[in-house]
């Protein structure tokens, strides 16, 4: 049976653990009322940071398959 | 309202021609129909990159995503998140391998995948349903920016966007639309970046942008763990909050229009660059709008126009309710964004911002135009109907087809109907849930059927719109699950934003189908489920 490659479930991990820690700590330790908490974790890094980070993974490591397989 | 500076009209017109004269000059590199469906495929990582940004976020985003979080407050800045991160995803779970095997059109994949052609029709019809709804939204958008920001008559900037649209497209199909959409991208991250830091200055950094924010508002910044002190009722409940953070997230996977974008580019490699480039402008876009949305209130309320000359109270709903009223056209939330930026009272600022609203309508309605032309002239003409003028003269069908479709979208715009504008939101889980299981599970899962293909499209399309136009006229919103008054007896008990169960019921239906009916041929699944997930 296909299955996408381990990278794909590394950075849905990466995406999904992390908003799933901050929704954690919100309902805990009510991150969310810190000053600029928020902006920091939810817009820089949850929003643009992290699946840039997907996407970088998503064709870094293709590549360096298709590389090492002499392609 | 105050008249309209010359520096915006001048930012708008520049905006005009630099997408016109485009459009114009990409006619000399189409010369064959491969040009003007898939741009010959030539398309380069970064171009591609933001024309799938361009594409793929609507004026829903520019208009509407800033007032949901005005609205429903900082929870929404989740499904925000969800929405950018899913276009990484899609990177190795659908374009990687779309791109290997190198289709024309949207139909083409299922197709094959399914040895059955008759399905080019199914998918050419939920297809097309949609895109008249999409283009329709685009060019009700580009009228509301032209009405809104340079007070040009509702009517007259109908015209202008589907003229202007028409243009491109009919000159240089694919390759305009990729060169004017990169262009638009833009634009419009520009624009929206632009006001975003306008905005933190004005209420004096982030610092005091947040001061102001938590004092206009003290709920917002709250989430559902700080109930009964929740933002709004819609995002008041964890499992709300998860309904709208999956609702959009897996569109750029399997909707059409940004589908289609992945078989444009050179190779493979091009096609997970250009997702790279996609998510580094999305995500700074979508950042910037989260910026604004969470400062539109205390923008309006403390330093818009009509607020301080003392024309009406100093209240965001008032404000946006003078817009409407005044120019009678769209619902009060699609004035947020504009309104917040105005409270700027910079001319540049505000130029920019309608350069950037027209860029993001323009370029959504170009991509749906694009893809129901080549749905329209290759599948169903030359294909399908084995028409001798869709194998002879492709180019002129599709650029006929392109203008009807512009057309259809212009006629229902003069007065579109409330219901037409909010059934984009439907359409577009309605594809996700109808046609994004075949897609997905016929590339990563030998099992999948034709009748499963057959059965889940149709059922979910039709399910998915009466429980939507249940929850809506019945329940009194499309974010109340369907079935609230039958299992709880309260309407508002269960929120599903869009009905967005539908996407993982799509798939079960889509599962249980497979495994009740006959196994696809040995061949076909090994040429189009293996060969094409091998090593993407």
């Amino acid at each position: 049976m296909p299955w996408p490659p381990k990278v794909f479930w590394v950075g849905a991990f990466l995406f999904y653990g992390w908003t799933a820690l901050c929704w954690i700590l919100e309902a805990t330790a009510k991150i969310n009322h810190i000053k600029l908490a928020p902006l920091l974790y939810a817009s820089i890094i949850g929003t643009w940071l992290i699946p840039l980070l997907m996407s970088v993974m998503y064709f870094y490591f293709p590549e360096k398959a298709e590389k090492a397989r002499g392609e | 309202m105050a008249e309209v500076d010359p520096i915006v009209i001048g930012i708008t017109a520049l905006y005009f021609l630099a997408v016109i004269a485009i459009g114009y000059y990409s006619r000399a590199r189409m010369k064959s129909a491969t040009d003007y469906y898939v741009a010959g495929r030539q398309i380069g990582a970064v171009v591609n990159g933001l024309a799938l940004e361009s594409t793929y976020l609507s004026p829903a985003s520019m208009l509407g995503l800033p007032a949901f979080i005005f609205i429903l407050g900082y929870p929404f800045f989740w499904p925000m998140a969800a929405i950018i991160a899913g276009m990484p995803l899609a990177t190795l779970l659908t374009a990687t391998a779309l791109r290997k095997y190198a289709p024309t059109s949207f139909a083409d994949y299922y197709a094959d995948r399914y040895n059955d052609q008759r399905l080019r029709w199914l998918i050419g019809i939920i297809t097309m349903f949609a895109a008249v709804l999409y283009i329709t939204l685009s060019i009700v958008g580009m009228a509301l920016f032209l009405l809104a920001i340079l007070k040009v008559p509702y009517w007259i900037g109908v015209v202008i966007g589907t003229v202007i649209v028409m243009l491109y497209i009919v000159w240089g199909g694919m390759i305009a639309t990729s060169w004017n959409a990169a262009f638009q991208a833009v634009v419009m991250t520009v624009a929206a970046v632009i006001a975003a830091i306008a905005i933190i200055a004005k209420l004096g950094g982030l610092g005091g942008f947040w001061d102001a924010v938590a004092a206009n508002n003290p709920k917002f910044w709250n989430t559902p763990a700080d109930a009964p002190d929740v933002p709004h009722l819609l995002t008041g409940t964890w499992i709300a909050l998860i309904g709208w953070f999956f609702v959009w997230h897996f569109g750029f996977a399997t909707m059409p229009y940004t589908v289609v974008r992945f078989f444009t580019v050179m190779d493979m490699k091009t096609a997970r660059r250009s997702i790279f480039w996609c998510t580094l402008a999305a995500g700074i876009f979508y950042v910037s709008l989260q910026i604004i949305g969470a400062g539109s209130k205390v923008m309006m309320e403390t330093y818009h126009p009509l607020v301080t000359e003392g024309v009406v109270e100093s209240k965001a709903v008032a404000v946006l309710k003078y817009y409407a009223t005044t120019f009678g056209v769209g619902k009060v939330t699609d004035y947020a964004m504009i309104a917040a930026v105005e409270a700027l009272k910079n001319p540049v600022i505000l130029g920019i911002l309608a350069a950037g609203g027209l860029a993001i309508a323009m370029s959504t309605a170009a991509g749906w135009v694009m893809v129901v032309n080549v749905l329209a002239t290759r599948d169903w003409g030359e294909i399908l109907l084995k028409s001798r003028m869709a194998k002879e003269n492709p180019i002129l069908l599709a650029r006929i087809v392109s203008v009807i479709f512009l057309l259809i979208g212009m006629f229902i715009s003069f007065n579109p109907p409330a219901l037409v504008l909010d059934l984009s939101g439907w359409a577009f889980v309605a594809i996700i849930a109808s046609l994004g299981p075949g897609l997905i599970l016929g590339l990563w899962w030998k099992r999948a059927t034709r009748a499963a293909m057959w059965t889940t499209a149709v059922v979910m399309f039709f399910l998915h719109l009466y429980a939507w136009l249940k929850a809506k006229y019945v329940l009194g919103h499309h974010s109340f699950f369907f079935l609230n008054d039958i299992l709880f007896g309260n309407p508002k008990a269960f929120i599903t934003p869009h009905q967005v169960w539908a996407i993982p019921v799509g798939f079960i239906l889509f599962i249980i189908v497979s495994l009740l009916t006959k196994p696809p041929e040995e061949e076909v699944v090994k040429k189009y489920c293996e060969d094409l997930t091998k090593e993407v």
